[in-house]
Order: C-alpha cells, then sequence, then structure tokens
C-alpha cells in the first residue's frame, strides 16, 4: 500500500468469510504510520476482494474494535489488524 | 412377488408412526410431571417453595436430591448454595436445536437450570446427527424440540421443559421471550439474529449470542449492561450472497459443541452473577489452529436504531425482508436463467448424455470426491468465475457443436457458471441441469447419494 510519510509493516488476521474472499488467513502489508480508518478498510477491499462485505466486518486494530472509521489510526511495526465478518450459522 | 417399494413404504410408514406415539408418550408424561407438581405444591409438601410475583414457584432451599446431584458444582467457592438456587429458579430459552443449542441445552439441563423453553421449527433428519447431539436415529422425523426435549429429560428429570415447536417471528416473538430470564441465539441465519437482537433490547433480556461455520466460531453475549447490541456491532446485515450457512459451507460438530458449551457457561455466569461475563467483548475461535481471541468490541453505538436513547426502531420489523433473507437455512432455489437455459434430468439422461458433450460439475473438489456423475469434468465454481478453466478446455471449446452441460449439487451455482461461460461462449449451446445431483437421485438414480 503506497501513501506518503513513514510506512510500517503489519500482520492483518482474516477470519471466516474474509478469509476465502481474500484467499489467506493472514497476510503483512505496508500501511502509513498515520491513517484514516475509512481510508484503510478501503485500501483492504481492494487489496483482498473483501468489497461484499465491506459494510458487515469488525476491524480490530490489536485486538481493539475500530469504533469510528473517521478516526485516525496510528500504527507502529508489527502490530495485528483483525478482520472480522459475522458468522450467522450454528 | 415381493414388491420391494411397498415394504420400504411401510417401513417409513412404521418408523414415522414409532415417532409420533414417542412424541405423545413424551407430551403425556410431561402433563403428568406437571400436574404433581401442581398436586405437591397445593398440599404444601415443598416447605421451601414460595410463589414469586411471576405467578411462578421460589426455591428457598435445595433437596437432597439437589445436594447430592449438584455436589461437584456446589464446592466451587463462588457458586455456591446461592447459586445452584439462582440456577434452579430460573428459566433460559434457547433459540435453534441444532449444533449450539444442543450442547448449550444439554450443560444447562445437567448444571440444574429450573426452566428450559425450546424454540425450533424443524424435524430431525440424518444430517444433523454428526453435531446435534441430542437427537438419535430413533427420533428422525420428530421435531427437533420433542426430540431434545426427551433427551434432556433423560439427563435431569427436575428440569421442566417447554416446548415452542414453531418458527420464531414478529408476531410471536415478544409473548415468548417475555416469560425467560436469558435468551440464547443459538440459531442459523441472519434474520432471526437481528429479530432476537431487537426483541431482547425491547424486554431487556441478556441475550447470549452463538454463532459457528466449517471451523470457525463466535460468542458475545448482548444486551448486558452497558454492553451493545448486535445491530451497534452490525448496523446493517450482510448481502445475501455473501452469507454461507452449515448446508453449503460445512461445519465440524465439535466447533459447534465449543461455542454451545461456552454458551452454556456464559448464561450459567449471566444468572448466577459469576465471573466476567463475556459482554462488550467478542470472541473469536478459529478451530483450525485451535487459537481464541477476545476482542473488545464498542460500547453501544450512541445513534444505534434499536438500543440508544432515541431509538428509530420501537416494535418489531419483518426481519426477512430488512436482510433479503428467509429465516431458515434451507435453500432458497434461485432462478437466474430462462427454461432454454435448462435442461431437466430426465432429459439429459435420455438425449445430451448420449452423445458427445462437456459435463462441467462447479462443485467444491471435496463435494466432488463425495460423488460425480460419469464423464462429469471438476472445475469449481471460483475457477469458472476467474476463466481459470480456459486453458485446460481450449481444445473442447473450440467446437461450437460441442453442447456444454453445468451442474452442481442443487442447481443453483450451475446457474451462475452459465451467466459466466454464455457471455464467452455467445456460439455455444450451454446449459445447467435443472435441481443438480438432488434431482438426479430423486428422478433418476435413487441409488446416487445425496448429501
Amino acid at each position: 500500500m503506497s501513501a506518503d510519510g513513514p510506512v510500517v509493516n503489519v500482520h492483518v488476521l482474516f477470519f471466516a468469510k474474509s478469509r476465502e474472499l481474500a484467499q489467506t488467513p493472514r497476510s503483512k502489508v505496508d500501511v502509513p504510520s498515520q491513517i484514516v480508518a475509512s481510508d484503510l478498510l478501503d485500501q483492504l477491499v481492494t487489496r483482498f476482494d473483501l468489497a461484499s462485505i465491506k459494510d458487515n466486518l469488525i476491524l480490530a486494530h490489536n485486538e481493539s474494535y475500530i469504533e469510528n472509521l473517521s478516526d485516525k489510526i496510528l500504527f507502529r511495526e508489527g502490530d495485528e489488524l483483525a478482520v472480522i465478518p459475522p458468522l450467522s450459522g450454528g | 412377488m415381493i414388491d420391494s417399494e411397498a415394504l420400504e413404504n411401510e417401513r417409513t410408514k412404521l418408523k414415522r408412526e414409532i415417532a409420533e406415539l414417542r412424541a405423545a408418550l413424551n407430551r403425556k408424561e410431561q402433563c403428568l410431571r406437571d400436574l404433581e407438581t401442581t398436586i405437591s405444591e397445593a398440599t404444601g409438601d415443598e416447605d421451601d417453595v414460595h410463589p414469586d410475583t411471576n405467578g411462578g414457584v421460589c426455591h428457598t432451599q435445595l433437596s437432597n436430591d439437589d445436594i447430592a446431584r449438584y455436589s461437584r458444582q456446589l464446592i466451587l467457592p463462588d457458586f455456591g448454595v446461592q447459586g445452584q438456587l439462582r440456577l434452579k429458579n430460573s428459566s433460559v430459552l434457547i433459540v435453534g436445536m441444532g449444533g449450539l443449542g444442543c450442547p448449550a441445552a444439554q450443560y444447562l439441563a445437567a448444571a440444574g437450570c429450573g426452566k428450559l423453553g425450546l424454540i425450533d421449527y424443524d424435524e430431525v433428519e440424518r444430517s444433523n446427527f454428526h453435531r446435534q447431539i441430542l437427537h438419535s436415529e430413533a427420533r428422525c422425523g420428530m421435531s427437533k424440540a420433542e426430540s431434545a426435549r426427551i433427551a434432556l429429560l433423560e439427563l435431569n428429570q427436575h428440569c421442566e421443559i417447554r416446548c415452542h415447536t414453531r418458527l420464531l417471528n414478529s408476531r410471536n416473538a415478544m409473548h415468548i421471550i417475555r416469560t425467560y430470564d436469558v435468551v440464547l441465539d443459538c440459531s442459523d441465519n441472519v434474520a432471526t439474529r437481528y429479530l432476537l437482537n431487537d426483541a431482547c433490547v425491547m424486554l431487556r433480556k441478556p441475550l447470549v449470542s452463538g454463532s459457528a461455520l466449517k471451523t470457525d466460531g463466535q460468542l458475545t453475549v448482548y444486551c448486558y449492561g452497558n454492553g451493545p447490541c448486535y445491530r451497534c456491532i452490525y448496523p446493517v446485515p450482510p448481502p445475501p450472497e455473501a452469507v454461507t450457512n452449515c448446508g453449503d459451507g460445512g461445519v465440524l460438530g465439535a466447533v459447534t459443541g465449543t461455542i454451545g458449551a461456552m454458551q452454556a457457561l456464559e448464561a450459567i455466569k449471566v444468572i448466577v452473577g459469576l465471573g466476567d461475563v463475556l459482554a462488550g467483548r467478542l470472541l473469536i475461535f478459529d478451530g483450525s489452529s485451535c487459537l481464541f481471541r477476545n476482542i473488545r468490541i464498542r460500547s453501544k453505538r450512541p445513534n444505534c436504531h434499536v438500543c440508544s436513547a432515541q431509538p428509530l426502531i420501537t416494535e418489531l420489523i419483518d426481519y426477512e425482508l430488512f436482510c433479503g433473507m428467509h429465516a431458515t437455512d434451507k435453500d432458497n432455489p434461485l432462478q437466474l436463467l430462462a427454461s432454454e437455459e435448462r435442461l431437466d434430468v430426465e432429459e439429459y439422461r435420455n438425449k445430451v448424455q448420449q452423445q458427445p458433450h462437456l459435463l462441467i460439475d462447479v462443485r467444491q473438489p471435496a463435494e466432488f470426491e463425495i460423488c460425480q456423475l460419469p464423464d462429469a469434468v471438476n472445475v469449481p465454481l471460483a475457477e469458472v468465475l476467474d476463466d481459470s478453466y480456459l486453458k485446460r478446455f481450449s481444445k473442447q471449446l473450440e467446437d461450437t457443436q460441442l453442447p456444454i452441460i453445468l451442474l452442481c449439487r442443487r442447481g443453483n451455482d450451475s446457474q451462475i457458471a452459465v451467466q459466466h461461460v454464455r457471455n464467452r461462449f455467445p456460439k455455444h449451446s450451454i446449459r445447467d441441469i435443472i435441481g443438480g445431483l438432488h434431482a438426479w437421485t430423486h428422478k433418476v438414480d435413487p441409488s446416487f447419494p445425496i448429501y
């Protein structure tokens, strides 16, 4: 992912449907060390083919839900991002 | 001569009659138990029983049988006699007696929960047994709620069990849920999850929500304390094409068992007031690597449509309409193609199968391995849609006279495949088989396996 300013490498974990769409359970990506959450989501959606579940997922940064997509997220090298869509089966 | 079909019909009929008689016997036994309870209350047999505000009874002492039966949990310092009495006086509603509901109900009944309500509209079938562990072969065809009740009463005859043998909907939900203390969402579809959430918010009932698919599971408690509701986390439902059910995606029984058992644990914690309830946190279970993760989820969404101070939704809505999906996990047959683009199984067998053709089965390789038609080649739908199949069949596809037939399990994915392939090969005859392999079993070859 290209951007101006410093870039850090973070781990992205995919759960449930997002794992199928991304075709991998985990990946490492370069992200700007400061980025607005909605921009981050857009980049993940494009890169990992997540368009169909874009509005129905939890994005968690270091095991914390990103509440507000207009918030600016600060990343450090090695941080963890998790993409968690709902499961409805039982 | 022995007519094997008549014998088979007779066998099916007898099995069903026996199942119905068992269910009737079970209902009579429950009536008897209810009657005996009423009589013993009227004659004042139990000094420790007092009517509570809901018109039910409130136990204030444990019986000797309780003490012996629950001794291993009674000696837990944080649980004790008070915890057991709270459980004995509690009522829990379990929505869905499937892979999650069975283990959850089993642990709640075993632990001494006083009243259990079981909701399921569906009947027991063979494909349930690997994960829905309360049902048995003898009870195939019986209502799942009744079947579960029989198994639970064998486990603990003191548990009062009420069966609601119907689909939960906007008209009956408030009335049913109102009489219970805690609700377990063990359902298998998106519409029921939103319905349960909204009803539990309106009635202020803690909702222990579990879900599972393949080797993944999720668990959290909604509508508890200051924690969020389902709509705070997922304000809009996913599009139908992004939802996979257990019938299509598969699921391991030990995974639903893990989540179902933990739903029982969270319900017990809510009732007893034990430990830290899993509210405001979402447990993610990845069974394939045995990883548990706890994600801190948001607090209440200030503008949540149902649980905020100014809710937009103040009574239950039409959840099937809201979600664009039915409130069951049964498949809806798609109707994407015109009739001339589709082929009846008999027509395929009688005409097309006798001549040169290309039969492409678009199921997953694991499904193709279970059973396949002669001459079928396996190209999973994803490889059709991304065109990676083209190289493999470049020679055959040059011949515009060669009919291309697409096939899947039930005739839904094959239609999607036809739409894609015909755009690329407009001169070919490209059709799919209506009803897929299920239709093949039903109409052509009853010995062909069904899954």
